[in-house]
């Protein structure tokens, strides 16, 4: 059961965003129409949320693999760093893309330079980009692994920027609505929803990242094996 | 016998993910010539690399004479002589001419030279003036090998010269002129680590290693090189490199300066700056113009990328050549031509916040260049994915600037 555990994570995962989508959709109440230029759109919110959570945690697994490999040489923080990079990546686009879809609906434009919440968030999304393609395109080595897990170090920076942008400098993204320097509430019912929805990106998350640390295992026991037989 | 020209201490070394080396040691002396041999990938490159200081060491340190240069937690010193290098790869520019070259190398030992006589005994005296990108294979190599010897050639104090393969693509000629000036500048007291396969340059050894062990050789060699040079402190050596590239490549027209045409063309098309009233509008075209000069990065390090000179140059200065004086001149002037062209005026304060500008992104694009420069492939690295960490402070001061 042990060996089957990154599929499970992965299964219930992807069954409870199923069903936060489902209760998003069907159960979670309307805002006010007055509140909002585009209050349908406002569902996105299930998603958006959820998946930043999840993206947070991938970065800062990112940021502990990558110091974990550059000052220990710890071959479980490179798998750490790869699986955070990938994982980011992948709740990053899901942030970006559904803020760009309510922001075209809800601000009549899909992106604002000047807001620091979307540069930062931005930022974080690119630099998990570039550390996911430079990797590729690199020889694994001590070198690749070096300078990218630097990235990974220096890029965490912008999470704690992250979180308190909307708390510093509102401009156009919303303000918190919850945890402390939060604006205001939420219905239960709402939070509800977006907190089983946390909890189905996390689940979701854990099991890719487990699934990319066991797709870098058999990376490296491939090319030692490729190298063996190099050797005759 | 005295502190040793070279000490490797206890090096662990790993390229890709093996271990190359691995608790290696070994000293070179005045008057030593250590050959290193042994078959493809034993390491003999590594070792000639980390002794430079160009990879770093999972274990153990390195030092030139007296002088720590590098060691395992990554401290990093300037060696306290200058040295000879000639990498695999001929770590050369080519748009540099061959005088040009080798009076650099001269003036990283704080001094210069009449190249002419050892010029005419490789054959390149005719050729002094023409750039090295006009050179055959051999010819270039020749010249790499020469900037390797010179700083013995020049100096009457012993020196550590290093030279990895030197006999790759020289003509039987070449090689007798390199062996015979081995033997006298070993004679003249400079030491050399060498790597070769070549039987003549394994003859005129005084140590063969094989990275396991060594054995000593004899030799009687009786000419003693005379040393060439005279003293010429060079100041700013690594600016003056850096704006001489630039004259010689025209890199920084070529890439910033029609990045900067390309941007005032679109906006021209894009817009008609006399129909915009809007303040921040017309600010931004202006200020969008430096930025993205600066954003097309310094032309140095894209020269630098040739043939491994980056590695050749890391290894000889802490501080690689870099055009100083081009962020500053190409802000001053796209700034102030925008503004002639979209606002009818010459605005100073802008003229001032868009040299920063250009400065400021030129500078942050060569740091993430230069911090990707380790890897085996730093072009494919994706860098320029980071770039929009700069649109930000730049949307700020466009609004500072608009309110001007």
């Amino acid at each position: 059961m042990r060996g089957r555990s990154p599929e499970v994570l992965l299964f219930t995962g992807f069954a409870g965003i199923a069903t936060t989508l489902f209760l998003a959709w069907n159960w979670a109440p309307s805002v006010s129409i007055n509140a909002f230029e585009s209050p349908a759109a406002q569902r996105i919110f299930y998603w958006h949320v959820p998946s930043a959570w999840a993206a947070l945690i991938a970065f800062t697994v990112l940021f502990v693999g990558s110091t974990m490999w550059f000052f220990k040489r710890n071959s479980l923080g490179w798998k750490l760093h790869v699986a955070g990079s990938e994982a980011g990546l992948a709740c990053g686009l899901m942030v970006v893309c559904s803020g760009c879809i309510w922001g075209s609906a809800e601000w009549g434009t899909p992106w604002d330079w000047s807001d620091v919440r979307l540069n930062s968030f931005g930022l974080l999304t690119l630099l998990a980009m570039f550390l996911v393609l430079g990797r590729k395109s690199q020889p694994d080595g001590v070198e690749t692994r070096d300078t990218f897990s630097t990235f990974g170090m220096y890029g965490f920076v912008l999470v704690p920027l992250t979180y308190i942008s909307t708390r510093i400098w509102q401009i156009r993204h919303p303000g918190p609505v919850g945890g402390p320097g939060a604006e205001g509430t939420i219905d239960g019912s709402m939070r509800f929803v977006v907190l089983f929805g946390a909890l189905a990106f996390t689940l979701l998350i854990a099991g890719h990242m487990m699934m990319s640390m066991r797709i870098t295992d058999m990376e490296q026991r491939l090319e030692q094996a490729q190298k063996k037989l190099d050797e005759g | 016998m005295g502190d040793a020209l070279l000490s490797l201490k206890g090096l662990e070394v790993r390229r890709g993910m093996g271990v190359v080396l691995d608790g290696f040691s070994l000293d070179v002396h005045s008057g030593d010539v250590v050959v290193l041999q042994g078959v493809n990938g034993s390491g003999k490159s590594t070792v000639l690399e980390s002794a430079a200081r160009l990879l770093p060491l999972e274990k153990g340190s390195v030092h030139h004479g007296s002088t720590m240069v590098v060691d395992f937690e990554g401290r990093r010193h300037m060696p306290s002589q200058p040295f000879g290098l000639t990498l695999q790869s001929n770590g050369m520019i080519g748009d540099e001419t061959v005088e040009d070259h080798l009076q650099t190398v001269c003036a990283l030992s704080d001094m210069t030279a009449d190249l002419t006589g050892i010029l005419s005994s490789y054959g390149l005296e005719h050729r002094r003036h023409d750039r090295i990108a006009h050179l055959s294979g051999g010819q270039k190599r020749k010249v790499a090998v020469l900037a390797g010897l010179l700083p013995a050639m020049i100096s009457s104090e012993p020196r550590l010269i290093m030279l990895d393969e030197p006999d790759t693509g020289l003509d039987d000629n070449a090689i007798a002129s390199l062996v015979s000036n081995i033997a006298q500048l070993r004679m003249a007291g400079h030491g050399f680590l060498i790597a070769s396969h070549h039987a003549t340059i394994l003859d005129c050894a005084t140590r063969l290693h094989d990275l396991d062990g060594e054995t000593g050789q004899t030799q009687d060699d009786d000419v003693v090189w005379e040393a060439i040079g005279t003293q010429s402190p060079a100041s700013f050596l690594s600016t003056r490199v850096g704006h001489r590239y630039m004259r010689h490549t025209r890199a920084g027209l070529a890439r910033n300066g029609l990045t900067g045409v390309i941007v005032v063309g679109v906006l021209l098309t894009l817009f008609n700056a006399t129909s915009v009233e809007d303040q921040l509008w017309l600010v931004g075209m202006v200020l969008a113009v430096p930025f993205a000069v600066g954003l097309s990065g310094d032309p140095v390090v894209y020269i630098l990328r040739e043939h491994r000179a980056i590695d050749w140059w890391r290894a000889h200065v802490n501080r690689l050549p870099s055009a100083d004086l081009i962020g500053p001149l190409y802000g001053v002037v796209s700034t102030g031509l925008c503004s002639l062209i979209f606002l009818n005026e010459l605005r100073w304060d802008l003229v001032f916040i868009g040299t920063a500008v250009l400065w400021a992104s030129l500078t942050f694009v060569r740091f993430i260049e230069l911090s990707t420069v380790r890897l085996a492939r730093p072009n494919a690295a994706f860098v320029r994915l980071l770039v929009p960490i700069l649109i930000l402070p730049w949307g700020l001061l466009v609004d500072y600037a608009a309110s001007l």
